[in-house]
């Protein structure tokens, strides 16, 4: 941190938030807000006067409330930049009659009371997302009695309190009595790998090794300490982690396999009273400890929200960010231009973040240094002469690739082509067609229904494949050599998102006896959300053709990755069974009723135009 | 394992897979799939806490190993089971042991390997609308005390919802 304080060409912005990304890869331009300070950093030279004489006491949030600091303090001993920093939550009042005794103190005079917040626009070619993760907060877990007994501390607490530069100078003490406790406890998996709706579902990645490596820092500072492990499965992983496993074990740490029941306090001697089963010897098994420590998990940052809708990031449903793809691009951002590394993206130790970092780094050089970045031909393009400025391809795109267009001054929307992605769906939502879509363009897919369902139409299934998940699953099937029938005619587009109302009626009406949209699942969508909006127009697919007295499910669904070519083949069986229950009836009545809304609707249009011809006349 | 397990013979170590098949089609018999072994349902159980046999988790795990015979008797552990639901509220898999063990006792009712004792009482809500018959004594004792009589329990109506006609 220190280095990256000190180090000429990287500007750190602390105590600062981002306001405001817009732009596109290479040409990003952020807005952060750096809060007021009210110190100057240049100036201050940490010297202390001002914490000394400041009367406020407030519990300390870097030394876990262990200890307390003033309103006018430093965060932690190496705080970049080395400077202090004034609260204005707790300070007294910026009001000079009520205290301001910190200002009268500081020969530098850099405290200002009326600083204010600042924006600052830079200009950046690439984003690195590395906001970090949060811990879990185990008050929910009443049965251990974390907020009923002092001696029942978490991990990050234990942290505090054996580290030099903690509350205590680095004496291990019970809450308590101050005493050194000589009977320690840990559990594990508080908060994590948890169905029931306490907790997270997943693993937290670093409890594991950062108990082991508390017992040992036990071990190490008090010798014949006796501390005793409660866990359900230790997970010593990485590299050099069964060896730590080991040493901790070899030092006398007791691994109890079983997760401990209501923990009690001894009302004399303030010491815990734990019930467990041993599921190694299947023994019941009571233990007295003078301290417990809950091994927290850890959770996605509480407040990140804010960034994920700034640069476009998906999450999964655990909360942390989704990277482009896990094996292929795991520091990738789905938007090009930015990257993720760190605990924002899973839970992960010190090396792993590193590991990461370095990476995300290393992909940011590759587009700084070309200077230059090739995309697909696959963008849209507006048609501002169609255009009636509805806005609606804004709302729809993934990558925040439309500027908004204004209806009062008739200003169509623009498409950064660099941003665009090409999934489509603003073409397909486009209710004046007016949304051009480069390769995969409305008259091109048109043609292409036409050519499928022109012979022999009541036999075939016109299947609208995307091309990153359904395609590739037909294409896993057909490698697989995987049996399905031959019925089927396919349509790629980049993403279902493309498939527009139009297409599918098109098909119906030239007597197509069933249509098919597949695309990926939803937490697999290769266009952050683009999806989403298959499923929306897909319910008002099936609404309209209700309302025609078309059959519903002459419809279909599905959502295909690109590894099922088990669920391809057996879609595609099930769907021609559905299309022999399809009758010559039905598809003429279907052929009927569309051709009369069709007429409908152009007589409409042209009563609209003469309606539109005569006022401007 | 406890000594009573480790003591099996070879064979009998064989997964059932069929029990297993019929436990899963049971009513929330499916759950203890979810299974870790963790063994925080043991902790906090009251009947574990003062039996030396009873332990949900291993009622668990031979479920899950299928063992038939062990279960589905009327000398079976899981007619311990006091349907506290501690056990459930401290699973981290939402295995809810419990209900797992309720499915067993279903089975075991089907099956006619139900302790007696069991028929008796759903013979006794059957007929009385309660657990317990009362007997001429605790009628005599209320009245000694000066305590009311006990109501009559709408006993047609329970068997109709119990027959559900």
């Amino acid at each position: 941190m220190m280095d990256v304080g000190r180090h000429p060409k990287v500007e750190l912005f602390t105590n600062s938030e981002v306001e405001n990304v817009t732009g596109f890869v290479g040409n990003f331009n952020v807005t952060i807000r750096k809060k007021a300070r009210y110190v100057d950093a240049n100036e201050c030279t940490a010297c202390a006067e001002c914490a000394k004489v400041c009367p406020v006491a407030v519990p300390d949030e870097y030394q876990q409330g262990f200890s307390s600091r003033k309103a006018i303090y430093m965060p932690f001993p190496q705080a970049v930049p080395s400077a202090y920093i004034l609260n204005m939550d707790n300070c007294l009042g910026n009001n000079p009659i009520a205290c301001g005794k910190c200002a009268d103190v500081c020969e530098k005079h850099c405290i200002n009371y009326d600083d204010q917040d600042e924006l600052v626009n830079i200009e950046v070619g690439v984003v690195i997302t590395a906001t970090g993760m949060d811990v879990y907060d185990p008050t929910e877990y009443d049965e251990y009695g974390y907020t009923r007994f002092d001696n029942v501390i978490t991990s990050m607490e234990f942290e505090r309190l054996i580290c030099a530069g903690g509350p205590t100078e680095g004496h291990f003490i019970r809450p308590s009595d101050r005493k050194i406790p000589q009977k320690i406890g840990f559990i594990q998996c508080v908060g994590s790998r948890s169905q029931d709706g306490r907790g997270n579902p997943y693993c937290s990645n670093i409890c594991c090794m950062n108990t082991v490596k508390d017992t040992l820092l036990l071990c190490d500072h008090y010798p014949g300490v006796e501390a005793k492990v409660f866990y359900m499965d230790m997970r010593a992983f990485g590299k050099g982690f069964e060896d730590l496993y080991m040493r901790s074990k070899e030092e006398g740490v007791k691994y109890v396999r079983g997760i401990p029941g209501d923990v009690v306090e001894d009302p004399e001697t303030r010491n815990l009273l734990l019930t467990v089963e041993n599921t190694t010897t299947g023994k019941l098994e009571k233990h007295e400890l003078e301290m417990l420590v809950l091994s927290q998990g850890v959770i996605p940052r509480q407040d990140g929200d804010s960034i994920r809708k700034l640069l476009t990031l998906s999450q999964t449903s655990d909360g942390f960010i989704m990277e482009s793809h896990p094996k292929l691009k795991p520091v990738d951002a789905p938007t090009k231009g930015i990257f993720i590394a760190g605990c924002v993206e899973s839970p992960k130790d010190v090396k792993d973040s590193v590991t990461q970092a370095s990476a995300a780094a290393a992909r940011a050089s590759i587009l700084l240094n070309a200077g230059k970045t090739k995309i697909e031909a696959i963008t849209s393009q507006v048609d501002t002469e169609l255009c009636n400025f509805c806005g609606i391809c804004a709302k729809v795109c993934p990558y925040n690739a439309i500027s908004a267009s204004d209806r009062k001054a008739e200003k169509p929307p623009t498409i950064i082509a660099a941003a665009c992605a090409g999934c489509g769906a603003c073409a397909a939502e486009c209710p004046q067609d007016a949304i051009l879509m480069r390769h995969f363009r409305d008259e091109q897919i048109m043609a292409q229904v036409e050519a499928l369902v022109k012979d022999d139409p009541e036999k075939h299934l016109l299947t609208f494949a995307c091309n990153w998940c359904s395609y590739a699953g037909g294409d896993n099937a057909g490698t697989a050599r995987l049996q399905y029938p031959t019925s089927s005619r396919l349509i790629r587009t980049m993403c279902s998102g493309r498939v527009d109302e139009k297409f599918v009626m098109h098909a119906f009406k030239m007597g197509a006896p069933m249509v098919l949209v597949s695309g990926c699942h939803f937490a697999d969508c290769h266009y952050i959300n683009a999806v989403h909006w298959t499923q929306k127009r897909m319910d008002r697919l099936w609404n309209k053709l209700d309302k025609l007295g078309i059959r519903v499910d002459r419809l279909q669904l599905e959502w295909i990755s690109a590894a099922e070519g088990q669920k391809f083949a057996k879609v595609m069986r099930e769907l021609e069974e559905r299309v022999q229950t399809v009758t010559d009836e039905e598809i003429e009545h279907t052929k009927k009723v569309l051709a009369e809304e069709e007429a409908k609707a152009e007589a409409k249009k042209k009563k609209k135009a003469k309606a539109g011809a005569e006022v401007s006349a | 394992m406890s000594d009573k397990q480790s003591t099996r013979t070879p064979e009998k170590h064989k997964i059932n897979y069929a029990f297993r098949e019929k436990l899963n089609a049971v009513a929330e018999g499916y759950r203890h799939n979810f299974c870790y072994q963790c063994g925080a349902c043991v902790a906090d159980c009251p009947t574990g806490n003062h039996s030396e046999t009873f332990n949900p988790r291993l009622i668990m795990l031979m479920a899950i190993l299928g063992f038939e015979e062990e279960l589905i008797s009327p000398d079976s552990e899981i007619w311990n089971c006091t349907n506290c639901y501690t056990c459930s509220e401290r699973c981290p898999q939402d295995v809810r042991p419990v209900d797992v063990i309720i499915a067993l006792k279903n089975i075991c009712y089907d099956e006619g390997k139900a302790p007696e004792l069991i028929g008796k009482v759903s013979d006794t809500v059957l007929t009385d609308g309660i657990t317990t018959k009362i007997t001429s004594l605790a009628e005599r004792r209320r009245a000694e005390l000066g305590l009311a009589p006990i109501k009559q329990y709408p006993v047609e109506d329970i068997q109709k919802i119990i027959r559900g006609k």
